[in-house]
């Protein structure tokens, strides 16, 4: 407990979870275009854990096989995002977003359908993000890797790497259909240092600003 | 409720729906006028002014309200919202108007326009101060008792949790866990603790599950218990199920504990089973469970090894069928006892084996009284009764001994007196003083005929004395006794009888009765010295079952009973054991031979009968006599009168058979004095020549034991020439002529050796003026 919540303060906290809000509702807004279907994404907990810790959150949540569309981050902060699946969902979104096909025709389109939601998740988090913050992300092309969790986590190659891990839980509902989902930001130690300088900024700006 | 009281009255007469108001306020904040509108609830929760809320306010109202401590997270939200997030949801608390802090739910959203610019942000405000401090209470509540509980709207891959129910999977504590997550823990084929479709939910409502689960972070195994509801009132038009879930791992051990306690007290009831299994198994005895029917139900295998029978063979079987045919009695009477419900010990029974043979076996029986099924348990004898007949057999022949040197000691005093007497009288005879020696022959008789009386008891106890059985009213003898018995006795002893009333006949040699019950009656005088009372009793008895008399058992039947009682001294119980033994006396020697009750005790036991005596030191003693009940046609009684002098013959023409030779002679002598005319054969191929020539006969005298053809055949011979020759038999003891009435024919007669002169003379002048009549 005391190794997930060191990192940042309450308000932080707070400051961040309504960040990833304005996100995930503006990928929320992008996916009703996509599938042309109410959507609903809601953040339950936005949690700063360890790798170790993040992967047996994700252990714990999921026993099956995962899959994950990744996007690399450059910019003020560096690391990756990760829009992760059970795989049992991804064929789910896949429905959901490509309608019924025949199998086939799904296992064809699996990558593509999960490269363009995540794509579409994603970018509205990082970039509303960058807004948010004031510092621009550049993002690299998306990516699906399957596996398990604690291999989705490796940001190096170096085992010293002690990188955390933003971790966020979002329910997605598509309309009858379940659907659960995570995302997950991969950053360094520097760069978490600097989220929670432009977060501390973030919280000066709004404020300063209702004070104005 | 606080708020209640706090709302201002025209309010609720503006609401007609007072509680819906008072559940949440709502405000409208018009983003491009930068206004905010409110509703009165909304008003008097956040402390404003219920008019100027409904007309308008600025937007800083929203944040105002707001206490301290929660406003930098509400202004963050807001700016979230301001900025492009759709959904505003924060708990927060606000100084409400009535100068209280409570807290709020809100909750709210976007409306945009099409070109996505933000219109308004509306929501509803909810007090959830009671809320909160049920919560925290709840929470409380949860980690103190360890309850853990979660909701699950129906269709949704999660649930929300609480952080106890983490801790209770070992799971990281958050407040939303997958379902697959959560029923992933719970061990294969146990209930889940959250059910997959919305059926099974609902048909779960209410229910109380058990299951085990692994614990996430050790693998630890832990019983929960989960209860919980269904509540059709989720999301979307879905149902909900809230439930909590339990640690009863103590119970459950304590359970199985229990369980296990069970399980050892069944082993060891097993192991008991066994045991008796065994026992069953590899018993020598043989044991059995029969129906109450006596059917054989199971047999050991003892049966087989002893008997030589299988299970197969008996079970199906009435017990009895395989007993010997003599005991077949014993049989029923122990079978009516189980019956009754009585136990049977202690029965020795004949039990045919397989291969034909006989065993001896011991049985003991005992009826159940729930089912009715007898359990029984034999034990082989057969040994024990072949020593039995042994250890008899060498009695038998020590009694023989015994017998014998009592016979020879009584005998030498008895010759003694007849030698001594005969020398005597010869002597005197020679000195020419004849008149002196009849007083010595008479002494010489008078032991000789001591010597014959002994004899004749012998005989009776051997129970190969002749008897002369007919039918006998035991009553009508007993009473012509009472003179008798009244002289026999003495002054001393009164005598008492008690005859019962229709008394049945018994078959019997009257003379014999006669003579046993002044025997008992001397005896009982005798135990008396001192005098007392003598009772003579007959009654009739029916034994359904076999009655123990005298160490010996009486088979079931009728018996006309006669007992002969004293009120004497008693006898100890050593020597009520000896009482039946010849020459055993408790009198001094010379005043009785010892051969009394033993002579009684073969008399009866010669009629089909048994002696009963029992004896209380002090008391007196009882001998009774159980007599076979008689039950064919009565028969005149014969009495034969008896001469007043010695009868003499005429010259009837007599053949005498007779092996002896002094025998022989000496009755030869006796005929001739008695004035008939006698030939003689000293055997019966001597004497047929005689039997078949014309010469005139009018009697034949024969003893019975001759060598060769024996009198009784002989007597055949001779009337088949002769039909109607009258036969006299002599005999010392004939086995075959026990019985005189099946053995004579008429115009027979059979006369016991020795006898009197007078009677051979009655006896020969009966025959022959009977004869000469016919």
């Amino acid at each position: 407990m005391t190794e997930r919540t060191i990192l940042l303060n309450e308000l932080e906290s707070d400051a961040l979870t309504e960040l990833v809000n304005i996100g995930v509702s503006r990928a929320a807004s992008g996916l009703r275009q996509m599938v042309g279907r109410q959507v609903v994404l809601s953040v339950p907990s936005v949690e700063v854990v360890s790798r170790a810790a993040a992967a047996a959150l994700i252990r714990e949540r999921e026993t099956g096989p995962l899959v994950a569309v990744r996007q690399d981050f450059h910019g003020a902060l560096e690391g990756q995002a990760l829009l992760i699946f059970p795989e049992q969902n991804s064929i789910e979104l896949l429905r959901s977003v490509a309608g019924d096909l025949e199998a086939h025709e799904l296992a064809d389109m699996e990558d593509e359908a999960l490269l363009e939601t995540g794509n579409i998740v994603l970018n509205s988090c990082l970039a509303t993000m960058a807004n948010m913050l004031e510092r621009p992300l550049e993002m690299s092309l998306p990516q699906v890797i399957r596996g398990e969790g604690a291999r989705l986590f490796v940001l190096s190659s170096d085992p010293a790497d002690a990188g955390v891990v933003l971790f966020l839980y979002i329910n997605f509902a598509v309309s009858d259909r379940d659907i659960r989902g995570y995302i997950a930001m991969l950053m360094d130690l520097p760069s978490l240092d600097m989220l929670k300088i432009l977060i501390g900024e973030f919280i000066q700006r709004v404020l300063g600003e209702d004070d104005g | 409720m606080a708020e209640a009281a706090a709302r201002p009255a025209p309010q609720a007469q503006r609401d007609p729906r007072p509680a819906l108001a008072q559940a949440a306020g709502a405000w409208v904040w018009d983003v491009p006028a930068d206004r905010l509108y409110a509703d009165a609830r909304f008003a008097a929760l956040c402390g404003l002014d219920p008019e100027a809320a409904r007309t308008g306010l600025p937007t800083q109202a929203f944040v105002a309200a707001v206490a301290p401590d929660d406003r930098l997270r509400v202004r963050i939200a807001v700016a979230g919202i301001l900025r492009g997030s759709e959904t505003f949801a924060k708990e927060y608390r606000v100084r409400s108007a009535d100068g209280t802090v409570r807290w709020v739910s809100a909750r709210g959203g976007v409306e945009r326009a099409d070109d996505g610019e933000l219109l308004r942000f509306t929501g509803v405000l909810a007090d959830i101060t009671e809320q909160k401090r049920v919560q925290e209470q709840l929470r409380v509540a949860q980690t103190a008792g360890g309850v853990g509980t979660f909701e699950h709207v129906d269709g949704f891959g999660t649930a929300d949790v609480s952080e106890q129910f983490c801790r209770l999977l070992g799971l990281q504590t958050t407040d939303a866990l997958p379902v697959r997550t959560i029923n992933t823990l719970v061990l294969d084929g146990d209930p889940l603790i959250i059910r997959g479709s919305r059926e099974e939910a609902q048909a779960d409502h209410g229910a109380y599950s058990e299951l085990r689960i692994r614990r996430a972070d050790n693998g630890d195994e832990r019983w929960l218990a989960r209860r919980g509801e269904f509540r059709p009132d989720g999301v979307g038009g879905g149902g909900r199920f809230i439930g909590v879930i339990y640690d009863i791992t103590p119970a459950k051990s304590a359970e199985e504990e229990l369980r296990q306690l069970a399980r050892t007290l069944e082993d060891r009831v097993a192991e008991r089973t066994r045991e008796r299994d065994r026992v069953w198994k590899n018993a020598r005895d043989l044991f059995v469970v029969l129906s109450p029917r006596r059917h054989y139900l199971s047999v050991n295998p003892a049966w087989s090894r002893l008997l030589g029978y299988t299970a197969d063979e008996l079970v199906g079987r009435r017990y009895g069928t395989l007993a010997h045919p003599d005991d077949m009695q014993k049989v029923e009477a122990m079978m009516q006892r189980l019956g009754r419900g009585e136990q049977v010990e202690d029965v020795d029974l004949r039990v045919r084996a397989k291969d034909g043979d006989h065993r001896w076996i011991n049985w003991t029986f005992t009826p159940e009284a729930e089912d009715g099924f007898i359990y029984g348990v034999g034990r082989d004898v057969t040994d024990r009764k072949q020593l039995e007949d042994q250890l008899r057999q060498s009695q038998k022949m020590e009694a023989v001994g015994q017998l014998t040197g009592g016979l020879a000691h009584d005998f030498n005093n008895m010759l003694t007196g007849v030698m001594g007497g005969l020398d005597m009288a010869r002597r005197r005879i020679s000195q020419g003083r004849a008149e002196e020696a009849a007083a010595f022959m008479d002494t010489a008789g008078a032991a000789a005929e001591r010597a014959a009386s002994l004899t004749h008891r012998l005989l009776a106890f051997s129970r190969r004395q002749s008897l002369d059985s007919r039918p006998v009213d035991v009553n009508t003898l007993v009473g012509s006794m009472e003179d008798l018995l009244h002289r026999t006795l003495g002054e001393q002893v009164s005598l008492g009888l008690a005859l019962g009333p229709d008394l049945w006949r018994t078959r019997t040699d009257s003379n014999q009765l006669e003579n046993a019950i002044l025997n008992l009656a001397i005896n009982a005088r005798d135990a008396m010295p001192e005098g007392g009372q003598l009772t003579v009793d007959t009654v009739n008895v029916r034994l359904d079952w076999p009655a123990v008399a005298g160490g010996e058992e009486i088979p079931p039947g009728d018996y006309v009973v006669i007992g002969v009682s004293d009120t004497g001294a008693g006898m100890p119980p050593e020597v009520l054991a000896k009482v039946f033994d010849p020459f055993f006396t408790t009198k001094p020697i010379g005043q009785g031979t010892g051969l009394g009750l033993s002579m009684v005790y073969g008399f009866v036991r010669q009629c089909g009968g048994q002696v009963g005596i029992y004896s209380d030191s002090g008391i007196g003693t009882t001998v009774k006599l159980y007599l076979p009940r008689f039950e064919g046609e009565a028969e005149a009684d014969e009495h034969t009168p008896r001469a007043i002098s010695t009868p003499r013959g005429a010259g009837e023409r007599v053949l005498l058979v007779e092996d002896d030779p002094q025998v022989r002679v000496l009755v030869r002598t006796v005929l001739e004095e008695l004035g008939y005319r006698a030939a003689e054969a000293v055997d019966g191929q001597a004497a047929l020549p005689i039997l078949e020539s014309e010469a005139p006969l009018n009697l034949l005298i024969t003893d019975v034991g001759l060598p060769g053809m024996n009198g009784r055949q002989l007597a055949e011979v001779a009337r088949a020439r002769r039909p109607d020759l009258p036969v006299l038999f002599m005999t010392g003891y004939a086995a075959s002529a026990a019985e005189r009435s099946s053995f004579l024919e008429a115009g027979m007669r059979m006369i016991s050796k020795p006898f009197p002169l007078e009677t051979l003379a009655t006896t020969l002048r009966d025959m022959l003026r009977s004869g000469s009549a016919g």
